[in-house]
């Protein structure tokens, strides 16, 4: 039933994308954590991170927290941070919390990657 | 003058969780399966599934202080056109969430000014069309209540 947080990130050009899989609650601080520093580590002129919860199905206040936390650091190193593939009720929770008005929601993945990189070659 | 007898209230279910964490998922998965069919739209049951989870998580944490042999009684009734949620621990006087000094702002807690955290009541009362808390002796009770077929704050239906 439970299901531990996993990312995957992965570096496009001027981009960094985590893919976030399972729960974000309080188990995943570390998953996150490090799929962050993973993400921007190398890359220090990186401009924008991804977060993409397509394949998340949970989400709590935990969750939210730790979200708002790699939202400041990131606000801190003056990248953006833009989400993707939320369900509609997830939406809505960003809308309540007012994590919308600083991170932009696009429906899926492909649209966030077309509007930050540009058309495919 | 005719009055209209309102229906007595129906208990749907009842049932205790031990006091561990990452058991709000079963019980919300449990309300979610018991109210399934009693006319909540699928956007206020998945308000009401969160709801039931931080209020099973404030109680499980704060409440009973994650001591598992202390359960978590939860209990559903429909009462009319309400569905009533009782999530119960024994944390007594002791909130049972921490009580933020202040309404969760994110731009204080991007900024450092606030915890990113404390954001569990203040999703609970915009999830769900009223709740209510009661303490009898240790018994602290979060009463958690969705209209079927209403809609939540700012829902367009």
């Amino acid at each position: 039933m439970a299901s531990m947080c996993k990312a995957a990130t992965r570096v496009l050009p001027g981009a960094a994308v985590i893919e976030l899989s399972g729960e974000v609650d309080g188990a995943a601080a570390d998953v996150l954590t490090n799929a962050y520093q993973t993400a921007v580590g190398t890359h220090a002129d990186l401009g924008t991170v991804v977060l993409d919860f397509a394949a998340v199905d949970y989400i709590n206040s935990t969750g939210i927290a730790l979200i708002v936390s790699v939202l400041a650091r990131a606000r801190a190193e003056r990248r953006k941070v833009v989400a993707s593939g939320l369900s509609p009720h997830y939406r809505e929770i960003f809308d309540i919390t007012r994590l919308s008005d600083f991170i932009e929601l696009f429906p899926d993945l492909d649209h966030a990657v077309s509007q930050l990189t540009g058309p495919a070659a | 003058m005719t009055q209209v007898a309102r229906p007595a209230p129906r208990r749907l279910d009842a049932f205790e969780l031990p006091s561990e964490p990452g058991n709000e998922r079963l019980a919300l998965a449990r309300v979610a399966e018991t109210v399934q069919g009693l006319g909540l739209s699928d956007s206020r049951l998945e308000k009401l599934k969160t709801a039931v989870a931080e209020a099973t998580m404030n109680a499980i944490e704060h409440g009973n202080g994650n001591r598992a042999e202390i359960p978590v009684e939860v209990e559903v009734t429909q009462n009319g056109d309400e569905i009533v949620v009782a999530i119960s621990d024994q944390g007594g006087e002791a909130p049972s969430a921490p009580k933020p000094a202040e309404e969760p702002d994110l731009l204080k807690k991007l900024d450092g000014g606030q915890s990113p955290r404390g954001w569990g009541l203040f999703l609970i009362r915009n999830m769900v069309d009223a709740m209510d808390i009661t303490i009898n002796g240790q018994r602290h009770t979060i009463w958690l209540t969705m209209r079927t077929g209403g809609a939540a704050h700012g829902e367009h239906v």
